[in-house]
């Protein structure tokens, strides 16, 4: 027991440091079925490189949401040394979430001389952990979410509806529409509100057979808005992210990750 | 005068419209594989907005590779089961087969004259996938338009006939 909790530490200090560099997603075996029933295999994996595996991780903060919006047992787990599985039968028709997360967890990163060091502790019980020479301490509440979706049949948005809570996104046309070479209008918002100056990032499978990554830096506009085109079908990956200083007991700065694996469908 | 012109254009050109039929003849190639499945494939026209107008016919089989007619599976087959049920025939071999379009929409009216996009996607199992696509002027004036063939599609005709 032990063990897992200190586990699950590791893996949210690794999730919300800056200094590992690794991406969190989850990649689903398909995006579209047509026949109820169907099952799903979802990969999950933490990697620099873009839908390449690289370190399995505990598969225990993934969810599945059925298209009425309530939570579906994961029929198996696996977590693997390169990548963790999930495999899941959908019954329902509409639209499902796989969503990779966890609770808002808080770090507090401080310097001992050159030294930068980091204990997960909020402003409130940082004190205590803190040596007395400690300096440049920052404490940041850091939630980081994973998510795609599937459809069996007639695409739902149930799944889709915002929380109004964290980082969120919506899209102009349903996650099942994304067609290569029309373009998707995504909002980002922060606790409900469209917010600039979220940081995104796309990129496209098969970065290990290009010399060029390819990938696309951008920042949502005043409107909290990024307009996409994707240019051939495949699957992608935007990853989003927010930081803002926080008026908060618990912590001086909040970070938000989202991050979506998407299908762009052929024409 | 003119009011005359006018009125003598809509009626010679609503009948004939009204009458006028699309006839697709599509052609399914053969194709020398160690497993050769039959193709799945969807003919449907829609209109510039890429509104699906009319499912034409559609030849399919096992609902788990339905949704490999990407564009068929987004336009029409996910959301309209009982039209796809309707419409639904069984897959066919290599071969020449004609469809007809009658010129109406879903609820049974005739189009309104303007221009219209044929589409006929064909996906095999352990095959490719092809969508061909034809934009047409649906005015009453004669259509006869050959789209080249591909790989899981041979060529396809489309010829304006007269209905019944």
């Amino acid at each position: 027991m032990k063990k897992s909790i200190l586990a699950s530490l590791l893996v949210a200090a690794a999730v919300s440091a800056p200094a590992f560099a690794h991406t969190l997603w989850v990649v689903p075996s398909h995006f579209v079925l047509s026949k109820t029933g169907s099952w799903v295999s979802a990969d999950v994996s933490a990697a620099n490189m873009t839908f390449v595996a690289d370190k399995g991780i505990p598969v225990d903060n993934v969810a599945l949401y059925t298209p009425d919006g309530k939570k579906q047992a994961i029929e198996h787990k696996y977590q693997g040394k390169r990548k963790s599985q999930v495999d899941a039968q959908l019954n329902a028709e509409g639209t499902y979430k796989l969503e990779l997360g966890g609770p808002a967890r808080f770090g507090t990163m401080y310097k001992v001389g050159d030294e930068r060091k980091r204990i997960m502790a909020d402003k409130k019980t940082r004190a205590k952990e803190l040596p007395a020479n400690a300096t440049d301490v920052v404490t940041s509440q850091s939630r980081s979410r994973s998510v795609a979706f599937i459809t069996v049949n007639k695409p739902s948005s149930e799944v889709l509806a915002l929380k109004n809570e964290g980082l969120e996104f919506k899209s102009s046309v349903h996650p099942a529409d994304i067609v290569a070479g029309e373009p998707v209008t995504f909002t980002f918002l922060v606790n409900g509100k469209a917010q600039a100056g979220v940081e995104l990032e796309v990129s496209y499978e098969g970065e290990r057979y290009r010399d060029e990554a390819g990938r696309i830096q951008h920042k949502t506009d005043a409107t909290g808005q990024f307009t996409y085109t994707p240019v051939e079908a495949g699957v992608f990956l935007i990853e989003a992210s927010y930081s803002a200083k926080a008026e908060s007991e618990l912590a001086d700065q909040i970070r938000e990750g989202l991050t979506l694996t998407l299908e762009a469908a052929l024409p | 005068m003119y009011k005359y012109l006018v009125a003598a254009l809509l009626f010679c050109c609503g009948s004939a419209m009204a009458q006028q039929e699309l006839e697709i003849q599509v052609e399914l190639p053969k194709i020398d594989t160690g497993t050769y499945h039959r193709p799945y494939v969807a003919v449907w026209i829609e209109n510039e907005q890429q509104q699906p107008v009319r499912l034409v016919e559609a030849w399919l089989e096992k609902p788990d590779w339905i949704k490999d007619l990407r564009r068929f599976w987004r336009k029409l087959g996910r959301s309209e089961p009982q039209l796809v049920d309707a419409k639904t025939g069984a897959t066919k071999g290599p071969g020449s087969y004609k469809v007809r379009w009658d010129g109406k929409d879903e609820q049974g009216k005739a189009v309104a004259a303007g221009n219209y996009v044929l589409f006929v996607e064909a996906a095999r199992e352990q095959g490719g996938r092809n969508l061909a696509k034809q934009e047409f002027t649906w005015d009453g004036s004669a259509v006869q338009i050959e789209i080249k063939a591909s790989k899981e599609l041979g060529k396809i005709q489309l010829t304006s006939v007269q209905g019944k």
